[in-house]
């Protein structure tokens, strides 16, 4: 991929998508935090 | 000389100056929370960006591209970890530490420690740890502000310095963090803009990233591969670990960085900003490695390796864009320069001149104070830059690594463990900074094939575990510390409750200390 090979590609590619999953999966797992002071928005 | 560039360079030097006149307006400076912790008001998007604009430094211009020119896609290792350092830190420990810093009334993440281990020994051994690395890693930045504006400009050094030191030393002065937050905060969007646009200019010039691989890959195939330029690195997971560690898991043992957590303006303000963190980093943090892995191309004889980004941006593009992009150099210089500065002198004047020497310091005096000591940390540290500038990636790796190692399982097992006492955080303290301050002297990196970071953080992992499980009985951690540690980690707010009964500790809080090591600990009912 783009003239890497492919463990430099998982490295360069692969950690953000990993990041990514997290954000997600941390987004997920304190959708009950908001409730603690109401708004979040600030 | 350029006229241009130096017009762009005002421009944006006169925008920062006026986002600090601007937060000194709002009030920043009228009392020590205020001028400390902006008042508890910062929200999430400006706390990502000042979370990671103080994070990144002028490291990213300078050590990062000078990384990549030397070592190719190798350098991407430590990209990988930097990436979610964001996330990581305000998902594991943002939210509780929030909580705890203000049930507590600590106004500094030393004094936070303190709080939470109670004995005078935590904050001396972790402010006076915590003055002299911030101090050396503020070294770093102003180094990194004089050589690069030196050499795109065509200003002389010294004089170059100067004007960097200068205009960091007067919004720092006028604002407080609520000043550094706000200027943090343009200034990690002139960071982004600026460094895209190098890499765009650069990928234009070599005609797409496919056809720049494969010609690096025909000078020296090794700098494609992920073991560094003739596989140097090859098989060293101690190192490669050590580079994942000092940019995600390390954040969380920065106090100028964890301090970001105690200014949300609420617990919750961790979780958007966690994802404003992510979405910021993915397009920048990898951009300046890049660069510096493109000039090997672009460049391929260059002096100072730590200079390419400079010379790529000097070479491919026009004037006043050159010029925007020297502002968002220095913007990632001054962004956490300033916040160096800021935690210096805060730690320096709270918890080791109002804490040993003058406990009856009112809190105009403490503001005074701290201004007294960052211009002093900034006169020492202009002088050392101007006589005898060390490598910026060797003082920003040493320092980072130390501090990490010392304060990482002292802050996490803060918010985590209620077993953590205060013996468990002194010696894991002292064994973190012993062990990678030793790694880093001896470099026995070269010997050992693990990294000081990798080798500090497991040596004050494992005696903050043994020594708090050793000394339970002997050192058990007060009650009022048990409880609040229940009330961070439930959900819903702060019971009024706490908060009343902590607001006092906005003035001096020496006796309640005091009281807590004699084994009188005070409650909070």
């Amino acid at each position: 991929m783009f003239g890497l090979p492919p463990e430099t590609a998982l490295l360069v590619f692969g950690f953000p998508v990993f990041w990514i999953l997290y954000t997600i999966g941390f987004l997920y797992v304190s959708r009950r935090w908001r409730r603690e002071s109401g708004d979040d928005s600030s | 000389m350029s006229v241009t560039v130096i017009a762009f360079l005002l421009l944006y030097y006169v925008a920062v100056l006026g986002i600090g006149y601007w937060a000194m307006r709002r009030g920043a400076g009228e009392d020590l929370e205020g001028y400390l912790l902006g008042g508890r008001k910062i929200g999430p998007m400006t706390t990502a960006l000042t979370l990671q604009s103080t994070s990144m430094s002028g490291y990213m211009f300078l050590g990062a591209g000078g990384l990549g020119f030397a070592q190719g896609y190798w350098a991407l290792w430590y990209a990988a970890g930097d990436i979610g350092g964001g996330v990581l830190n305000l998902s594991v420990i943002g939210r509780r530490m929030r909580k705890l810093s203000q049930m507590m009334g600590a106004l500094t993440a030393i004094e936070y420690l303190e709080k939470r281990y109670p004995s005078p020994l935590v904050r001396l051994f972790g402010g006076t740890l915590t003055v002299f690395l911030l101090g050396f890693y503020a070294l770093a930045q102003f180094i990194a502000g004089g050589k690069g504006m030196a050499l795109v400009t065509g200003i002389p050094y010294p004089l170059a310095l100067a004007i960097a030191v200068a205009v960091i030393l007067v919004y720092t002065f006028m604002g407080g963090y609520l000043a550094v937050a706000y200027t943090d905060f343009f200034q990690s969007l002139v960071m982004l803009f600026g460094v895209l646009w190098i890499v765009v200019a650069a990928l234009s010039e070599l005609g797409g990233l496919t056809a720049a691989n494969n010609a690096i890959g025909a000078l020296d195939p090794t700098l494609l591969g992920v073991w560094g330029r003739d596989m140097g690195f090859e098989g060293q997971w101690g190192v490669v670990a050590g580079a994942l560690l000092i940019f995600s898991v390390g954040y969380m043992g920065w106090p100028h960085v964890v301090t970001r957590h105690m200014a949300m303006t609420e617990p919750a303000t961790a979780r958007s900003a966690g994802v404003y963190a992510t979405v910021w980093n993915l397009f920048f943090v990898p951009a300046p490695y890049l660069v510096g892995i493109l000039a090997i191309l672009i460049l391929p004889v260059i002096e100072d390796p730590e200079m390419a980004i400079f010379q790529v941006a000097a070479r491919l593009l026009p004037g006043a864009v050159t010029g925007l992009v020297m502002a968002a150099i220095m913007a990632a210089i001054m962004s956490t320069a300033d916040s160096l500065l800021l935690q210096t002198g805060s730690i320096a004047s709270r918890d080791l001149y109002e804490r040993f020497i003058n406990p009856e310091a009112s809190e105009k005096q403490m503001v005074w104070v701290s201004r007294g000591l960052v211009c002093a940390i900034a006169a020492v540290g202009y002088l050392v830059a101007l006589f005898e500038p060390p490598s910026v990636f060797g003082v920003v790796i040493f320092a980072t690594s130390v501090l990490g190692s010392a304060f990482l399982p002292a802050y996490v097992c803060a918010v985590w463990w209620p077993k953590a006492n205060t013996p468990g955080a002194l010696t894991s303290m002292i064994a973190g900074a012993s062990v990678s301050f030793i790694w880093e002297l001896a470099d026995l990196t070269a010997t050992t094939e693990i990294a000081p970071m990798l080798a500090g953080v497991l040596a004050s992992t494992v005696t903050m575990i043994v020594v708090s499980l050793a000394t339970q009985r002997i050192a058990p951690v007060p009650e009022h510390i048990r409880v609040a540690l229940g009330v961070a980690g439930s959900a819903g707010p702060i019971p009024a409750g706490y908060l009343a009964a902590t607001d006092f500790a906005l003035g001096p809080e020496a006796a309640e200390i005091a009281q807590a090591v004699n084994g009188n600990e005070q409650r909070h009912e």
